[in-house]
């Protein structure tokens, strides 16, 4: 009895000591290519926010790459804490083939767990000499359009969907006349690239192209980095909203009992502080607020969402990006 | 690089007419058409230097995605990209010869080249965290015939969870944690047949066993519960009785880490097993193995076995030494009486590598492995033992008959080893074992052995 007493005591004071200690928390976000200085910027601030709310320090990693690639690690087995995608389709794979998360999980967050939006715009050089305006010039024989390549790249599929989408609108509705106008939009690609950090690379650096047709907030990165290189922002008419959503991979965070901080920095991304960054790294916010503070840096266009125009991400993957989809078809002319 | 050239050269061409200041001479319809098409191909070499850098970074994301493929000294292995699943296929054939001088006149008929094991080994890993092994062996029972008589065996067959390298769980049939030599690999002895004490030392049993290693190994323990085997012997099920084995082992390398080349080599503990049996008896064999002691017809184990085993090793530079002790004590039965035996076993073998080669436990690498005319030789390593088997005073007669059996067998014998690289061996022993208590010709005489062994292993 005295031995059991003995054990008991220690084991009270081991249980004290250790719920009393602050605790040393990583933290691993698998993201797409342009979210870079997003989460860096993001991550020092929630590190802070979440050592004054609970005592426990924060270190979150980053991993960059193509969506879908990345989408495929996780699934493989790249454990994630949390995922933030160019696509829900994306997380729906990871919910679906790697079973990591239930199938709901875009109704977990607010704003179908996209804290934050974007579109595709042009970034065209100094000039624009090429005269590019909107979707219907980039066609015209000549151009050169660097896009990143669909089968591989979210930014690429919204870009595709965008130029889809104009061309529905521009011919009433008719797929085959938007079939049409995305294979001559394609025909003008010379590279494709397997992410959108990697076409900005061949339009900046490599000096390739004469349109890039991506990411807003990679366009206005590109813009403030190469302030005297030469490039200028082109809105079209009309583009895609796009919509990049967050998720927590549930067995990960049960597995590494990480569940409690991993939810707490997705939700800090709906915070002010959270939405500021984003809006600060060229993300639209979605807080009222905070965009009519950064009203003045997103131009105005009209948007239309994946769901108004392809009936879904599911519905929009299978009938233009699955093998033998409309993608492939116009590739194969 | 020869775009560059194409472009270049009309570059070159047109030089002098560009430099003209815009004033003197504003660009022409044909300069203007050259300077375009400068543009274009500029353009074209660019997209194609791009391609072929964009080519070079898929090809190295397909390296890192790739599964590897590897064959080497230890196998044929296949690993995921991640390294998170392996797969791995071994194994060893060992061909032997064993020849008995000087009992011709006997009428033994125990000369005989054999297949002592004939082992297929897939092993590896998956999900990074479980390693599982499974070994059969083809080699068993071959001496008794033909091959019609061998009975393919499951030697291993186990999943390790390894949670933390302290603390590991094991389930499946593999060796209890007995034996200091039957621990040992096969593929890795000393001499070509275990000595004395793992004749008293369980074999391969199936059960549950948590294992791992403290203070950087510096301590390593076993401790597992298995359905129970008698002396030597091996099983895959318990249907003899319901009562169970527990099997413990504590293992130090208290100076793994010292900066002394002397001491670093040392270790040593202690394994035992306790339970209650109720199954059938072994026979005790010679290192040439052949029968000593058996027990009468009727004979079983009948309660509480008990065993003890102190064990420990040094190496240091080319010399190794190996020994331990084991008390089996176990209750037997049979229809005239029920007694407590308790047997003992013990052997020293210690071995050095004229090739001076480091020592070890486990497999050793020639400096430089055998090549015919050149200059390699690959490892020579010599090896002398000595060891007893004391069979308790209390077995005879009641249990056993002097006719066919001694009370005591005590052995030594010399070998070498010639390790020509890491997958063949060839060994050769003497071995000379006398015999106490015995009445035949056999056990009064004693036994001359020699043994060789050539040995493929992958």
């Amino acid at each position: 009895m005295k031995f059991r007493h003995l054990l008991q005591s220690a084991l009270t004071l081991l249980l004290a000591a250790s719920t009393a200690t602050a605790k040393d928390i990583k933290l691993l976000n698998v993201s797409y290519d342009p979210t870079r200085e997003l989460y860096q910027e993001f991550n020092t601030a929630f590190a802070k926010h979440w050592q004054a709310k609970t005592g426990d320090k924060v270190t979150v990693q980053q991993s960059h790459g193509g969506s879908g690639k990345q989408a495929r690690s996780v699934i493989d087995g790249l454990e994630a804490d949390v995922v933030t995608l160019a696509l829900a389709y994306d997380v729906d794979a990871i919910a679906q083939k790697g079973r990591l998360l239930p199938a709901d999980w875009q109704k977990r967050l607010p704003q179908n767990s996209a804290p934050y939006t974007s579109t595709i715009v042009f970034l065209v050089r100094k000039g624009n000499p090429k005269g590019i305006k909107d979707w219907s010039d980039l066609v015209k024989p000549g151009i050169g359009i660097i896009p990143a390549n669909p089968k591989t790249s979210g930014a690429a599929r919204w870009a595709y969907l965008a130029a889809w989408g104009y061309a529905l609108k521009q011919n009433n509705g008719d797929e085959a006349r938007a079939k049409e106008f995305v294979a001559k939009f394609y025909k003008n690609v010379p590279v494709f690239d397997t992410g959108a950090r990697g076409a900005t690379t061949t339009f900046i650096q490599r000096g390739i192209g004469d349109v890039l047709v991506g990411w807003e907030n990679e366009a206005f990165l590109a813009l403030k980095e190469q302030a005297k290189g030469g490039y200028q922002l082109v809105v079209p008419s009309v583009s895609i909203l796009a919509e990049p959503p967050v998720a927590v991979v549930d067995k990960v965070v049960k597995r590494r009992g990480t569940a409690a901080v991993a939810k707490g920095y997705l939700d800090y991304l709906y915070s002010d502080e959270g939405q500021e960054i984003a809006a600060r790294n060229y993300y639209r916010p979605r807080s009222a607020t905070v965009a009519a503070k950064f009203a003045d840096k997103f131009p105005k266009l009209q948007l239309f969402t994946i769901d108004e125009l392809f009936g879904g991400w599911q519905k929009a993957t299978k009938t233009h990006f699955a093998d033998g989809g409309t993608f492939d078809q116009i590739q194969r002319k | 690089m020869n775009w560059k050239w194409l472009v270049v050269l009309p570059a070159l061409a047109v030089a002098p007419t560009l430099t003209q200041p815009a004033s003197a001479q504003a660009p022409g319809g044909d300069t203007q058409k050259l300077l375009q098409r400068i543009d274009e191909l500029e353009q074209k070499m660019k997209i194609f230097e791009r391609k072929r850098e964009l080519d070079v970074e898929a090809a190295r994301d397909a390296t890192k995605t790739a599964t590897s493929i590897s064959e080497g000294t230890s196998g044929f292995a296949v690993r995921s990209a991640d390294t998170n699943f392996v797969i791995k296929v071994r194994g060893y054939v060992q061909t032997d010869a064993r020849f008995f001088p000087g009992d011709r006149n006997t009428g033994a008929v125990n000369d005989t080249f054999l297949l002592r094991r004939v082992r297929p080994i897939i092993e590896g890993t998956v999900y990074d965290t479980f390693d599982y092994r499974l070994m059969l062996d083809f080699g068993q029972n071959l001496a008794s015939g033909s091959s019609a008589a061998n009975q393919g065996q499951i030697q291993d067959a186990y999943v390790t969870a390894k949670l933390y390298p302290e603390f590991q769980i094991q389930v499946g049939k593999f060796k209890e944690p007995v034996g200091l030599e039957r621990l040992q690999s096969g593929a890795n002895l000393l001499f070509i047949e275990r000595g004395f004490p793992t004749q008293l030392a369980p074999n391969r049993d199936v059960g549950i066993q948590v294992q791992g290693d403290l203070w950087n190994s510096r301590l390593s323990y076993q401790a597992g519960i298995f359905n129970g085997v008698a002396d030597g012997g091996s099983g895959d099920a318990d249907t003899a009785d319901t009562d169970k084995d527990i099997a413990a082992r504590l293992f130090a390398h208290p100076f793994k880490d010292s900066d002394s080349d002397a001491l670093r080599g040392l270790g040593f503990g202690v394994s035992g097993t306790v339970g209650n049996h109720n199954t059938a008896t072994r026979t005790y064999t010679t290192p040439g193995q052949q029968r000593f002691f058996s027990y009468t017809a009727g004979t079983a184990s009948a309660g509480q076995h008990q065993r003890v085993s102190p064990q420990g090793y040094y190496y240091y530079g080319p010399f190794g030494v190996l020994g331990e002790y084991v008390i089996s004590s176990q209750k037997v039965r049979n229809a005239a009486a029920t007694r407590r035996l308790t047997h003992t076993a013990w052997q020293l073998a210690t071995s050095y590598f004229l090739t001076l080669e480091d020592n070890s436990f486990k497999p050793i690498a020639p400096r430089a492995n055998f090549t015919l005319g050149g200059p390699g030789w690959g490892a020579v390593e010599l090896t002398a033992r000595v060891g007893q088997l004391d069979v308790d005073n209390d077995a005879f007669p009641t249990f056993a008959s002097t006719a066919t059996s001694a009370s005591e067998a005590t052995s030594w014998g010399v070998g070498a080893n010639w390790h020509l690289n890491r997958n063949v061996k060839l060994s050769l022993d003497y071995e000379r074992t006398v015999f106490e208590g015995g009445t035949s010709a056999y056990l009064i005489n004693g036994e001359h052995a020699i043994l060789s062994r050539v040995q493929f292993s992958f």
